[in-house]
């Protein structure tokens, strides 16, 4: 397969019409590298056979997460929608890879939004170039989507914070760089920025997952972990706005993970479905199967068009956060039912082959993290019967 | 040091396809690099960052090689120069004889590098032509070059040995793929490539009166389609470990 192929051309040419050659020149040249570098080593990423870190460290050298971020910080300066895509074409190439730089973007996007000067100058210019790797520190062992029942608790010392409390299912944890740490202190909730380096931080086992086995998910704790004042993000008080306008871009973007790995399941199915044979003949000529066919290509671009459509109303500058929800429920949902459709094609193979059901295994984590599907289902509701009053 | 390296706007062969005759559709085929181009990029990049110096890409090609021209430029190449030509009954002779005499306009050159052969036609006449159209040196499989002074030194990797020649600059050489890795340029470096100089000439402009007559004319391409054996080994694991190694030994997979 081609990772910049079709479906992916025509929609930058539909999009952008006046700078699809660049736009597409940018993503071609992505596609092309992480088809070459990445995609042949995923399944040895989900057997543990190897390690994500050289492929993942290349990938960010090369420049992926400067894609949308201000010139002034060393970012290209393109649309939030061309990083979107790229971040679909890496899903399909390896998911664990996009989960990892896409919370480490996560990282980037609350720095660049709501960080001091200094801050950008010191952290987001390193993120965003691949010199540093970021981790979203939000979920507590007894509490994920209800982030303001958080009991990590931030005091202030004279010029320093002292953390105490812990994170759970971190990404990147034990690989990260830096922490972007969601903690209650004396005026509210607050976000702060922990180097790995900081006393009194330490890292869980690596939790053992059914999916996303490439990238590294462990506890975070804070034991009276010392960071300085300097490193508080913004305001206190405000650390619960920041998570949520953070967790907006990135909902779009586990929704576009989860489309890549949808397409590529889709593809393999395909593929397969023309050589399989029963009856004395290949399966795609079956009507059940075709059936299949048409129903995996057709959701796989709904979910493309959901997740764009919320990128551009980001890139637009007006409220998401509905859409974004929407954009990930959908894709994250297709992208189970998809998977399995493609397990079913390939029948027994289908459940015994890693390299078929990996891909479900790993679209599995996303009607989870980053949001549940229940949890956004009901931000949607409040949202859309907010509007109609 | 002045180097030039030819690179051609191939089709891609990983998206290419037949029709139901056996014919390979070039409508629309999407194009790109010359895969086996890049590592004489690479190789002049690095000749480059030794002795200083420029590197020019050039191209012989239709309006659209300009993304092919863009990608070897983002890979860290100066400029470039694209004979914009029709590829439509331009056999290798004709191509050849285009891109000596673009580089003629624009040289001198010390060194001219291309690949043994393109990733689509694998033709692999384009580079010994230069050579003779140019009337310069040209060595073939070069698989090591290290420029000395006013000439090289260059490893030859032939098919059972190899061999190594000195030849005096300026001189034309055709790299094998196991030259050098070649690098990915980074989004920032595609993104700047558009600003670098890109000269265009068409292809009229070039011809003279020695151009040549075409060499001869394709009639016909089809692909070439392989029947798998299909052996089934079977029996006890041991006794199929070495009909596996009997089968992979006759045919001259490994040796004997």
């Amino acid at each position: 397969m081609n990772l910049y192929g079709r479906d992916q051309k025509l929609m930058v040419e539909s999009l952008y019409p006046d700078r699809a050659v660049e736009y597409g020149e940018v993503l071609s040249a992505l596609g092309r590298f992480m088809q070459e570098k990445i995609l042949p080593l995923s399944p040895a990423f989900d057997t543990h056979a190897d390690s994500i870190g050289r492929a993942r460290s290349e990938l960010l050298k090369n420049g992926l997460l400067q894609i949308a971020h201000p010139k002034e910080y060393g970012g290209l300066g393109l649309p939030f929608s061309v990083y979107n895509l790229a971040i679909e074409m890496l899903g399909a190439a390896d998911a664990s890879i996009a989960l990892s730089v896409g919370i480490g973007n996560t990282v980037a996007e609350g720095i660049r939004m709501f960080g001091t000067e200094s801050q950008k100058r010191r952290f987001l210019t390193r993120l965003i170039s691949g010199e540093i790797l970021g981790a979203f520190s939000l979920t507590e062992p007894s509490s994920g989507s209800d982030a303001k029942a958080a009991k990590t608790r931030a005091r202030r010392e004279g010029d320093e914070y002292v953390l105490n409390g812990s994170k759970m299912f971190i990404t990147n944890a034990g690989e990260a760089d830096l922490y972007f740490v969601f903690a209650i202190a004396e005026k509210g909730p607050a976000c702060f920025l922990v180097e790995k380096e900081a006393r009194g931080l330490s890292i869980g086992e690596d939790l053992a997952k059914m999916g996303m086995r490439g990238s590294r998910t462990s506890e975070v704790r804070f034991l009276d972990c010392r960071v300085p004042a300097a490193n508080l993000v913004g305001e206190e008080g405000k650390g619960f706005d920041y998570v949520k306008a953070m967790l907006n871009g990135s909902r779009i973007v586990m929704g576009s993970i989860c489309v890549g790995i949808a397409q590529i399941a889709y593809e393999k199915a395909l593929v397969y479905s023309k050589q399989r044979t029963a009856f004395g003949r290949s399966i795609s000529e079956f009507q059940l199967t075709r059936e299949k066919i048409a129903d995996m290509k057709t959701r796989v671009t709904a979910g493309r068009l959901m997740c764009q459509y919320a990128s551009m109303l980001r890139d637009a500058g007006v409220d998401f956060s509905s859409e974004a929800s929407q954009a990930k429920v959908f894709a994250t949902e297709m992208s189970v039912g998809v998977c399995d459709d493609a397990i079913q094609i390939f029948g027994g193979y289908g459940y015994t082959t890693d390299d078929v059901h990996r891909h479900w295994r790993d679209a599995r984590l996303l009607t989870i993290g980053e949001g549940t599907s229940e949890v956004l289902r009901m931000l949607i509701a409040s949202r859309e019967l907010a509007r109609s009053l | 040091m002045r180097l030039a390296v030819c690179v051609k706007h191939a089709v891609d062969e990983s998206e290419l396809r037949a029709d139901g005759s056996g014919r390979p559709i070039l409508q629309g085929a999407a194009a790109k690099v010359s895969t086996f181009d890049k590592n004489a990029v690479e190789e002049a990049l690095r000749a480059k960052s030794k002795s200083g110096g420029e590197v020019v890409i050039v191209c012989v090609g239709p309006p659209e090689a300009k993304k092919t021209i863009r990608e070897a430029l983002a890979m860290g190449a100066d400029r470039a120069i694209h004979v914009v030509s029709d590829p439509a009954g331009r056999d290798s002779l004709a191509t050849s004889y285009l891109l000596s005499k673009a580089l003629a306009k624009a040289g001198p050159f010390d060194v001219v590098l291309c690949s043994e052969g393109s990733s689509d036609t694998y033709e692999c006449q384009v580079p010994p032509m230069l050579g003779e159209w140019l009337s310069l040196p040209y060595v073939g499989y070069a698989s090591k070059i290290e420029v000395q002074g006013a000439g090289a030194k260059i490893e030859q990797s032939l098919e059972d040995s190899s061999q190594t020649l000195e030849v005096p600059l300026p001189f034309v050489a055709a790299v094998v793929s196991e030259i050098n890795e070649p690098r990915y340029p980074t989004l920032i470096q595609i993104m700047q490539a558009s600003k670098k100089p890109m000269e265009e000439l068409a292809a009229q402009q070039l011809m003279g009166a020695d151009a040549p007559q075409s060499a001869g004319t394709v009639v016909d391409t089809r692909v070439q389609s392989m029947n798998r054996k299909r052996v089934v080994i079977e029996g006890a694991p041991e006794e199929s470990a070495q009909k596996l190694l009997d089968a992979l030994k006759s045919e001259g997979v490994i040796g004997s």
